[in-house]
């Protein structure tokens, strides 16, 4: 199991109640724009042009949140480790998420999933969450970890890349599909637990514009590391177990071959190089 | 520290949601709402769900009551989408709905403005007439009192939404000898089976802007009441309208910006990969140059328009800024979807390529607003202190 | 210093994963390098064939034939894994980079407290047992080389197609059962129902060859074409994220960013226009093939040989000249 997370009661909030709805949180972020032109600046240094969003798979996993809290009632919180944008909160809001919360900390630069991911549940342990949701990856490490290591760290089940989400609130289960290379899984799981939301699950709602200005002047409650009961050698360039030691740029590939002939001599040709020059068929 | 360029987080966050919006209801039909040439009533439908027609209007009326700046953002970011739905969208958030918000009594607010920032119901402004256009003084039709109303005659053209519209704002005369001091906005509805109201001549087939639909409107002896005289005197119309001006100038400029930007995004793109004497053609100094003059003459522009947005906000006067800001803007434009279509080659004489589309769309913005000629005529007469 | 580099050999039906034979490979080449033994770790229930097949490619099968083990849940898989991993120690963990992969190894690295690498592209193996893994970043705008803090396993997930199938690996395992260590109380989720995807072929991320047709194929039905060609050489078909919000095509074919990144030996795009969306899923494919109308469509740049035409054209004349060559063979 991860880290001792020592309770925090200060960090209760007063209504938190299981009785009525489903108390949900959301974990997102806030990452670069496909379109977003990214190059190598040195060995350890990206140049990332400031076109952020709000990765997509997160936001099936806020309009999930929110979908479960328009037929049970309840409470859709989104959650991110961010110390410097906070615009996937307030996306969060903009869709219909109730409350808004940044973990940021100077002692954080630098961290690894697996510190982002002890930080997130050392927050969530105490807070009587009934469900967590998250994209099945963030879009710009693509790595995935942070959903089950959360789960993982607060002793829950997790089910990775969902397509399909029903949950029975009496019974405190829920059935869940998820892709597989050959088919789809069904799968039963009892709550609290964790899943991670891939395309096809839903398609997120765009804000409607009296949700957008009240996103826009939402207060977004902060935490630090220490209120978390962590400390600077728990996260950070201090906790790393994996570590980029090099940025690359892509591969180069040859310029491409454009075979010029007519039809159908152009395709005698591509069937001949792809078999003699490339070896591929 | 009094000058400060920046954004706020919020408007940053505003502007991203909007945009968001624009990717995921409009660009993937930009092309198709061009080619039919129709009114998209789903997309209207689906967009007017999101609340934005209710942008600059008071809360109780179902609106938003945003700032300018909020607001010109918002104009910014819709116009990257489909030119023409975007005229559509703002005929109904700006100059549509502004006098009867502003003169309309409570009942035709209620009956008119709530459904539409609904988007239930469409309206539209109506100034141009065959004979006069940036020259309002010229305006024929004509508001003969008569006992407890009105009768409105004449026709009005170039209307955009006229030919879906429920309700129009018309510029009539009282007394056509009286030039521009005879001016005065009537709310007309449409003719309807048990009320007096217009009727829709001719609609336009036109060269960009295609999905928002324009056409001729028909006066014809329409008895209207008192309470639909929208001001506060008579003859004070000029005066009136010069109140959302700056507004619509601004707004305008909004559009070139954003035209310009996509015509020369999807230029550079076609540029760094289109190939000619064995570089793409970005690589030579004459294509460089176009993307170089746009990018200044962009940036210029852009700066000056949310100045003016924020004197606008400020309550500073800046009828001549407006103005300099909306030529400046539009000419820039111009600039950037013809040096585009250069950029394109003779790929751009054919539909397949977005380039043509934003060249048709933004000559539009040379009319909007009054003519450039007219503009010029009067900036220059100012400047020499005529 | 830990004297074993571990596979999981994801099987499916009683069938090792192609991608077990070329991680075990990959394994091989390792070994010579640290010394070490290569181990295939092997969970499910009836793996008698299983474990014959993966004999050549490793030292020692660890076996676990459950029927607990059957369909793989990662509460049951994580507690008889890491059981296991504690106790021998091995200096390298790898997995296919595959739905149950993505689904165990972030959980099992973070229960290990250990360092994990996802989704990579490319290993290499220092003599002192210390693994680089290769992975693309921002959807594969960049690369990063990444190394492991001292904690033990190493651990990584690996793409379809990163490393070739060892033809002479050589090695006889010895098969060691081991019981199943679970606690039946803690197995929370139940696998209540599975529908297999419709047709034969292999899953995109999982087949050596995927052709794939955009937007420019005008109607779903005109897939019939792609089918024909796939079948010709046993390709799958993907598609673009156009046609399957058009819902043309199910979620599952879909390339690129928002669906899967493929690592093809050869991929063949027809009528795909090349947005940066699908480009992304595709970087790591050997060979590419591009086709469109359009001679100026962005898919060249990233394309091996190209052909500006008319898929409509090409796709049915180049089915029949493969069945042609092939059948000549």
């Amino acid at each position: 199991m991860g880290l001792p997370l020592t309770p925090d009661a200060s960090l209760l909030t007063a209504s938190d109640s299981l009785e009525v709805g489903m108390e949900i949180y959301v974990l997102v972020k806030q990452v670069p724009d496909p379109e977003a032109i990214i190059k190598v600046k040195s060995d350890l240094e990206l140049e990332i042009e400031n076109k952020y969003f709000t990765s997509f798979f997160d936001e099936i996993a806020v309009e999930a949140g929110l979908k479960l809290k328009e037929k049970f009632g309840g409470k859709v919180t989104v959650l991110t480790l961010d110390n410097r944008r906070v615009d996937a909160l307030r996306r969060g809001i903009s869709m219909g998420a109730d409350e808004a919360v940044q973990i940021a900390d100077p002692a954080f630069e630098g961290s690894d999933q697996f510190a982002v991911a002890r930080t997130l549940a050392a927050y969530l342990k105490d807070k009587p969450f009934d469900l967590i949701l998250t994209g099945r990856q963030a879009m710009d490490d693509d790595a995935g970890i942070v959903g089950p290591g959360v789960a993982e760290c607060l002793g829950i089940p997790h089910v990775h890349s969902i397509i399909s989400l029903e949950v029975d609130v009496q019974g405190r289960e829920a059935k869940v599909t998820r892709e597989v290379e050959n088919g789809k899984e069904i799968l039963t799981c009892p709550l609290p637990a964790l899943f991670t939301c891939q395309k096809g699950l839903n398609s997120p709602r765009i804000p409607q514009v009296m949700n957008v200005m009240k996103a826009m002047k939402a207060q977004i409650k902060k935490v630090d590391l220490a209120s978390l009961g962590l400390g600077p050698a728990d996260v950070g360039s201090q906790a790393l177990r994996v570590k980029v030691q090099k940025y690359l740029p892509p591969p180069k590939r040859p310029p491409v071959k454009m075979i010029k002939e007519d039809f159908p001599e152009n395709v005698k040709t591509l069937v001949k190089l792809l078999r003699e020059e490339a070896k591929v068929i | 520290m009094a000058l400060d360029f920046s954004f706020t987080e919020e408007q940053e966050f505003f502007r991203q949601t909007v945009r968001d919006a624009v990717n995921r209801l409009i660009m993937p039909r930009v092309k198709e709402l061009d080619e039919k040439e129709e009114f998209p009533w789903d997309l209207w439908k689906e967009f007017a769900g999101l609340g934005y027609l209710g942008l600059r209007h008071q809360e109780t009326y179902g609106g938003m009551e945003t700032d300018t700046i909020t607001q010109m953002i918002f104009y910014e970011e819709l116009a990257r989408g489909s030119c023409g739905f975007a005229m559509s969208a703002i005929m109904q958030i700006l100059m549509g709905t502004y006098f009867i918000a502003r003169f309309g009594n409570e009942e035709i607010k209620q009956r008119i403005l709530v459904p539409a920032i609904k988007g239930e119901k469409i309206g539209t402004i109506c100034f141009t007439e065959d004979q006069s256009g940036s020259d309002l003084g010229g305006t024929r039709t004509l508001a003969t009192k008569v006992d407890g109303g009105w009768r409105i005659n004449g026709r009005k053209q170039w209307i955009t939404n006229g030919p879906i519209a429920e309700f129009t704002t018309v510029m009539a005369t009282v007394d056509p000898k009286l030039g521009l001091k005879g001016l005065n906005f009537f709310l007309v509805e449409k003719k309807t089976a048990d009320r007096d109201g217009f009727v829709t001549g001719q609609r336009l087939h036109k060269l960009g802007s295609r999905c928002s639909v324009t056409g001729e409107l028909v006066y014809d002896n329409v008895f209207i009441p008192d309470e639909n005289f929208l001001g506060e005197e008579i003859g004070k119309g000029v005066q009136y309208a010069g109140e959302i001006l700056n507004e619509v100038r601004v707004m305008t400029g909004m559009n070139a910006l954003a035209i310009s930007k996509e015509a020369m995004e999807d230029a550079r793109q076609y540029a760094n990969n289109r190939v000619a004497f064995g570089n793409p053609i970005s690589k030579y100094q004459l294509i460089r140059e176009k993307f170089a003059k746009f990018w200044a003459w962009y940036e210029a522009s852009r700066t000056l328009l949310y100045k003016c947005a924020w004197m606008i906000q400020s309550n500073i006067p800046c009828t001549n800024e407006c103005m300099l800001a909306k030529y400046h803007a539009t000419e820039m434009c111009m600039y950037a979807v013809e040096e585009g279509m250069r950029i394109y080659g003779g790929n751009a004489f054919c539909s397949e390529y977005p380039v043509q589309r934003f060249w048709r769309d933004a000559k539009f913005l040379l009319y909007g607003g009054g003519t450039h000629e007219v503009l010029c005529d009067y900036l220059g007469r100012i400047y020499c202190k005529d | 210093m830990p004297n074993e580099i571990w596979v999981t050999a994801e099987q499916q039906g009683g069938k090792v994963k192609k991608i077990a034979f070329e991680l075990l490979s990959a394994g091989i080449d390792f070994s010579k390098k640290t010394g070490q033994e290569v181990a295939a770790l092997l969970l499910g229930s009836g793996l008698e064939e299983a474990a014959k097949s993966l004999t050549p490619f490793a030292d020692k099968i660890y076996l676990l034939d459950d029927p607990s083990f059957t369909p793989y849940t990662s509460d049951a898989y994580l507690m008889s894994i890491a059981s296991l991993l504690k106790e021998h120690q091995p200096s390298l963990l790898l997995g296919g980079a595959t739905s149950t992969g993505k689904d165990l190894f972030p959980r099992l690295a973070m229960h290990l407290q250990t360092g994990y690498v996802p989704d990579c592209t490319g290993l290499s193996m220092g003599e002192d047992q210390k693994l680089t893994a290769r992975r693309p970043l921002f959807g594969g705008k960049v690369f990063a080389e990444i190394a492991f803090s001292e904690a033990r396993p190493q651990m990584a997930t690996v793409r379809n197609n990163t490393f070739l199938v060892n033809e002479n690996p050589n090695r006889s395992a010895k098969i060691i059962p081991v019981s199943p260590r679970i606690d039946p109380f803690s197995v929370r989720k139940k696998v209540t129902g599975f529908e297999r995807a419709a047709g034969a072929k292999l899953d995109i991320t999982e087949a050596d060859i995927v052709v794939a047709a955009g937007r420019g194929i005008k109607a779903p039905e005109n897939f019939k074409i792609m089918e024909d060609l796939a079948d010709a050489i046993n390709a799958s078909v993907g598609t673009t994220r156009a046609t399957v919000d058009e819902g043309w095509r199910d979620l599952k074919d879909q390339i690129g960013k928002s669906g899967k990144n493929i690592s093809a030996k050869l991929y063949m795009a027809f009528g795909v226009s090349g947005a940066i969306h699908h480009v992304l899923g595709i970087g790591t494919c050997k060979t590419v093939v591009a086709v469109d109308t359009d001679p100026n469509a962005l898919i060249f740049n990233y394309a091996d040989y190209g052909i500006v035409g008319d898929l409509f054209q090409i796709v049915p004349a180049l089915t029949d000249e493969l069945k042609r060559v092939l059948s000549s063979e």
